[in-house]
């Protein structure tokens, strides 16, 4: 049984060599009442590296503006508590003094954007600060020759692909010369290869040992090998640990696991396998650990759970057959050939820029295919109206806020209703009926963008349900969420998957392919480079490297133990619920 | 004081992508000049009126000092961009209609932000652009219908490109955004 | 429409000021305003097409504007616009063309015309500085030579590259609310535009907050003055030029309009 999370009191005195000190800081947003973070204390030295952990809405990347003042000089909030950086009371020094100390690199990488090429976008910071040219051009050298994009600076930001761009938010940090980074989630909307590429690049920033560095991620397969030290808030956004990676990450799993923070892969299956009495005295972080410590020890079968069954023999809900798609002028779709049995759940995968949105979308008729390359349930898409359309095929956005047109939760879902003509109780009916499903009753006046992240998601995957069509089309569903809300939003579609409807789904989280599809549909320079079982695509390296892609991480750790080598899923290992 | 140093980055990048927002509706209605002077000259007031929009949407979502002056300039260069033979256009009518919108708002101590307060200055825009659209339009040499049409419409332009300003403005503020701007420092 | 990112770096006018060539034809396009002759126009219009293509190497679209839309719509604004002049004001000018119980008169013609030619040379005139000036620079000579203040400047650099990413956003508004069945029809079309409206300023106000807050983080607005790696400076030639083009425009004026 887990011991309940403790708060931890001790409130180390003030630390003068420390970049960062925070003192029992509580910090409450604009027109909200709880604080998130609540008395939280750390102090952060040269050539730490610190993961900060916690449930979404705990405060972490609140807590990351508080750290170069953000939060509350451009973030209106409330900050109780001293923020000091290199020994600067942040509540009364500015936002561009603090910088000096403090580099940020934020989640979009778009949005952290402002001039129009590199060179002038890594200087953008030192130009601030009105140093010379020459220092100027010297650091933004420094900075895109450890980033590795020198060569490319006179190019424009947005050719560089997502990774890219990123490193190039990490040159700008870096280039203003600060001691301490700060990065929220920089790889959240990245490809496979964009986080290895980002990793890459902090390896030799932590290698260089001249900055410390504060992480929020989700992703710990990623960071595991990075850090050092981790610090995690709760729910209510209260400090709960502080320490090692080995005490916390470690002796404290359990602990952390039920307050639902993400744990790296080989933890979790870890944890698992030690519910079957398998003891591991010292619980695993990366797949290597995993894997010696099974190695050589009796290890309790697999119970490798049959995936739900489809009717293969009953005639392809969606049938594509030598589809070609252009954008603009420049051909990304090439002789599509595809069939989609009903109950399938389909994952589509590839690198940036494979066409994977391309695919979906005109299969969901969003854009138009040619006559005849594209049916659902027998009619041509092309042909179909989109009144019509909608009963054979709902479509969710990345972005749900692109797809509310109505002013209020409940019209967002009656809007579909109200279009097949239905009268105005029976309206009434189904729309209470499927907000209560969605655990948005109590939302149904709100407007819709007033939604939190999560429940906008859920919202848009109702009003792509409301008509009732038999497919349901995800275009990266979990794209910019974090673990709680992704899972809240899969377990809703493995249920949708249970009671009848066929589901693709487009992503770049491997492991949500491996536990949730049963099928896996590869995308590549616009071809299909491969489909099938989801085993069976995971055990083909050489096409998953081509496609920039790579198994998921259960996966690496089971590779080549006796009796694992098949497990892709959690569930797939025994131990219950971990 | 200098209106950038009462603004702060975060609210003149909201002036940005409102300036861009109406800047592209403005190049439009630049291209649009030519169909409107060629086939209803008199009707030219509804397509400049459209030019208080920046300024309108500005203050409905943040109401503040300078966002509506702000808000047009860049508004004007976004739409010189798209439609280069206006620049002047452009600009000139963003410095004019930004400063009545401005001076209107600052005579009430930007404390006033009822709807009245905003037609109040749409009808003083209307007065105002009546007299190039005159001289610009040559509409002292149209028939005295189309002469009395011309005038009104200037007048009545403003007035209902602010009424849809209001709408926009307040659909944003409905959506939740730009909040904690409002508030006066 | 010219993109404000890649205007054509080659020929003389590219290498001039922004202000400058803004400045130099800003009094006769004034002037131009209350002129109601055909030859004052008309030879402005031939000034700025002489400047605009001796002194610029245009791209392809730009030419298309000068050749093909600039006269064209001289004509159309023309004939246009002598629909609807006062009868009794060209009473017993000759008839060209009759219709019905409608005629079209020599003097109506004429003022179509002027309007039309007005209409053009103004443009063209604008054109100087409009197809041959990158966006990017005419900010920062405004932020260099006019004084305004750099943090605006840097708005209005924010607000240029902000266009590309509306048009994308608008693309995937149109199609999510397509798929989601908003009306179709040319007559509902102005309320599905309406639909769209707020959800893309939405979007953009969100967009703009998270990039204030990267620039914030970037020291952005630390001091009264940043460094300027990128000079657009006044020189000599600048001077020449609107001197030059000011005391052409004064001599048109003196030779050709009528009094
Ligand atoms: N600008 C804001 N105005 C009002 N409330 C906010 C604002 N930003 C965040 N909040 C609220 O503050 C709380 C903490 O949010 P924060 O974004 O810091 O959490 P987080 O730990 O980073 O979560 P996530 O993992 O989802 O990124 C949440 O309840 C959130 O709704
Ligand atoms: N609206 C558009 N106009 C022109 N080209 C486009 C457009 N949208 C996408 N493309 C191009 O088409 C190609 C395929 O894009 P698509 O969005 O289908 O890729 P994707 O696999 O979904 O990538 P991602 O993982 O980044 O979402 C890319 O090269 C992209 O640059
Ligand atoms: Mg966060
Ligand atoms: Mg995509």
């Amino acid at each position: 049984m887990p011991t309940r999370p403790r708060f931890v009191s001790v409130t180390p005195t003030a630390d003068t060599t420390a970049l960062l000190s925070l003192r029992d800081v509580t910090i409450t947003h604009l027109e909200s009442d709880t604080p998130t973070p609540s008395r939280v204390s750390f102090d952060v030295r040269p050539g730490e590296v610190v993961l900060l952990l916690g449930p979404s809405g705990s405060g972490k990347s609140t807590l990351a503006l508080a750290m170069n003042g953000l939060v509350p000089h451009a973030v209106p909030a409330t900050v109780e508590g001293t923020v000091r950086v290199a020994g600067q009371d942040a509540a009364t020094a500015t936002v561009a003094d603090l910088a000096t100390t403090v580099g940020m690199v934020f989640q979009d990488p778009d949005a952290q954007l402002i001039t129009g090429t590199l060179l002038d976008e890594v200087a953008f910071g030192p130009e601030n600060l009105a140093l010379p040219v020459d220092s100027v051009l010297a650091r933004a050298e420094t900075a895109l020759r450890r980033m590795g994009l020198w060569e490319r600076r006179h190019d424009s930001p947005d050719t560089l692909s997502g990774g890219g761009r990123q490193r190039l938010a990490i040159a700008c940090a870096l280039a203003m010369g600060s001691p301490v980074l700060v990065l929220d989630e920089p790889t959240a909307n990245l490809d496979p290869r964009g986080v290895d590429d980002v990793y890459a690049a902090l390896r030799d920033v932590v290698a260089e040992g001249d900055r410390a560095i504060v992480l929020v991620e989700h992703n710990l397969d990623a960071a595991v090998g990075l850090i050092d030290r981790v610090i995690v808030l709760d729910g209510g956004g209260c400090l709960v640990a502080d320490g090692s990676v080995d005490a916390v990450l470690r002796e404290r799993a359990e602990e952390l696991h039920a307050l639902g923070v993400w744990l790296p892969a080989a933890t979790l299956a870890a944890l698992r396998l030690r519910r079957t009495g398998l003891p591991f005295p010292r619980l695993p972080l990366t797949p290597a650990e995993l894997r010696a410590d099974l190695a050589g020890r009796e290890v309790p079968g697999v119970a490798s759970l049959p995936r739900p069954s489809t009717r293969r023999d009953s005639a392809p809900l969606v049938r594509v057959a030598g589809l070609r798609a252009a954008r603009g002028r420049t051909p990304v779709l090439h002789d599509i050939d595809l069939e989609i049995t009903a109950g399938e759940f389909v994952a589509v995968v590839g690198a940036n820029g494979a066409g994977k949105t391309t695919l979906v979308q005109t299969i969901a008729g969003v854009l138009r295919p040619p006559r005849g390359a594209v049916r659902i349930g027998g009619v041509d898409v092309r042909r179909t109206d989109p009144r019509t359309l909608a009963r054979h095929v709902g479509f969710v956005f990345q972005n749900p806020e692109h797809q509310f047109i109505a002013t209020t939760v409940f019209d967002e879902i009656a809007h579909g209703l109200r279009r097949q003509r239905l009268g105005d109780d029976e309206v009434r009916r189904r729309t209470d009926e499927l907000l209560a499903r969605f655990g948005l009753a109590d939302r149904a006046d709100v407007h819709p963008f007033l939604l939190s992240g999560g429940q906008k998601r859920r919202l848009s995957v109702g009003t792509a349900l409301v008509g009732g069509a038999p497919l349901l089309v995800l275009d990266e569903p979990t794209f910019g969420q974090d673990r709680a809300r992704a899972d809240e939003l899969l377990s809703l579609l493995d249920d949708l998957r249970a009671a009848g409807t066929t589901i693709v789904v487009v992503t770049h989280d491997m492991q949500v392919v491996a536990e949730h599809a049963d099928r896996v549909v590869v995308v590549d320079e616009g071809r299909i480079t491969a489909d099938g079982p989801v085993a069976d695509v995971f055990a083909d390296e050489a096409v998953l490297a081509r496609a920039g892609l790579r198994p998921p991480p259960l996966r690496e750790a089971f590779a080549g133990v006796p009796g694992f080598s098949t497990v892709v899923r959690l569930r797939d290992l025994p131990g219950g619920d971990a | 004081m200098a209106p950038a140093s009462v603004l702060s980055t975060r609210v003149l990048l909201v002036c940005a992508a409102i300036g861009v927002g109406t800047g592209i509706l403005g190049g439009a209605a630049g291209w649009l000049t030519l169909a409107v002077l060629a086939g209803a000259p008199w009707a030219y007031g509804l397509v400049l009126g459209s030019h208080v929009l920046p300024g309108i949407i500005a203050q409905q979502v943040v109401r503040r000092p300078w966002v509506a002056l702000v808000t047009h300039v860049l508004a004007a260069l976004v739409a010189s961009a798209m439609a280069p033979q206006w620049t002047f256009r452009f600009l000139g009518t963003a410095l004019l209609i930004g400063g009545i919108q401005e001076g209107v708002a600052a005579l009430t101590r930007y404390r006033v932000w009822a709807p009245a307060r905003f037609f109040i200055s749409a009808v003083i825009v209307g007065v105002v652009i009546a007299v190039p659209v005159w001289f610009a339009g040559d509409i002292a040499s149209l028939a005295p219908l189309a002469r009395v049409a011309a005038v009104a419409i200037s007048i009545l332009g403003p007035v209902a490109w602010t009424a849809v300003g209001l709408g926009i403005g307040s659909g944003l503020r409905g959506a939740g955004v730009a909040r904690g701007l409002s508030t006066p420092r | 429409m010219t993109t404000a990112t890649s205007p054509p770096r080659t020929g003389a006018l590219a290498d001039l000021n922004p202000l400058a060539k803004f400045a130099a034809p800003a009094p006769a396009m004034i002037a131009l305003v209350f002129v109601r002759d055909l030859a004052t126009p008309a030879v402005f219009l031939c000034l700025a097409y002489a400047v605009l293509l001796l002194g610029a190497r245009l791209p392809p679209r730009a030419l298309g504007i000068l050749v093909g839309v600039i006269p064209l719509a001289v004509v159309i604004v023309g004939v246009g616009f002598a629909v609807w002049v006062d009868p009794a004001r060209v009473e017993g000018t000759p008839e060209l063309v009759r219709i019905g119980g409608w005629s079209l008169t020599l003097g109506a013609a004429e003022i179509g015309l002027a309007t039309g030619l007005r209409l053009a040379a103004i443009m063209a005139l604008a054109f100087i500085g409009g197809l041959t000036t990158a966006g990017e620079d005419l900010v920062r000579s405004l932020v260099q030579q006019l004084r305004v203040p750099y943090r605006i400047g840097y708005a209005a650099l924010a607000a240029l590259r902000f266009v590309p990413r509306f048009g994308h956003e608008l693309a995937v508004i149109r199609q999510a609310h397509r798929v989601r069945g908003a009306r179709g029809g040319v007559l509902s079309a102005p309320a599905r535009w309406a639909g769209y409206v707020v959800p893309l300023l939405a979007g953009a106000i969100r967009h703009a907050e998270r990039v204030a807050l990267a620039m914030d983080a970037r020291a952005f607005g630390a001091r009264p003055d940043r460094t300027e790696r990128h000079l657009v400076p006044w020189r000599r030639r600048d001077t020449g030029f609107v001197v030059v083009f000011w005391a052409a425009s004064v001599a048109v004026f003196l030779v050709v309009l009528p009094l």
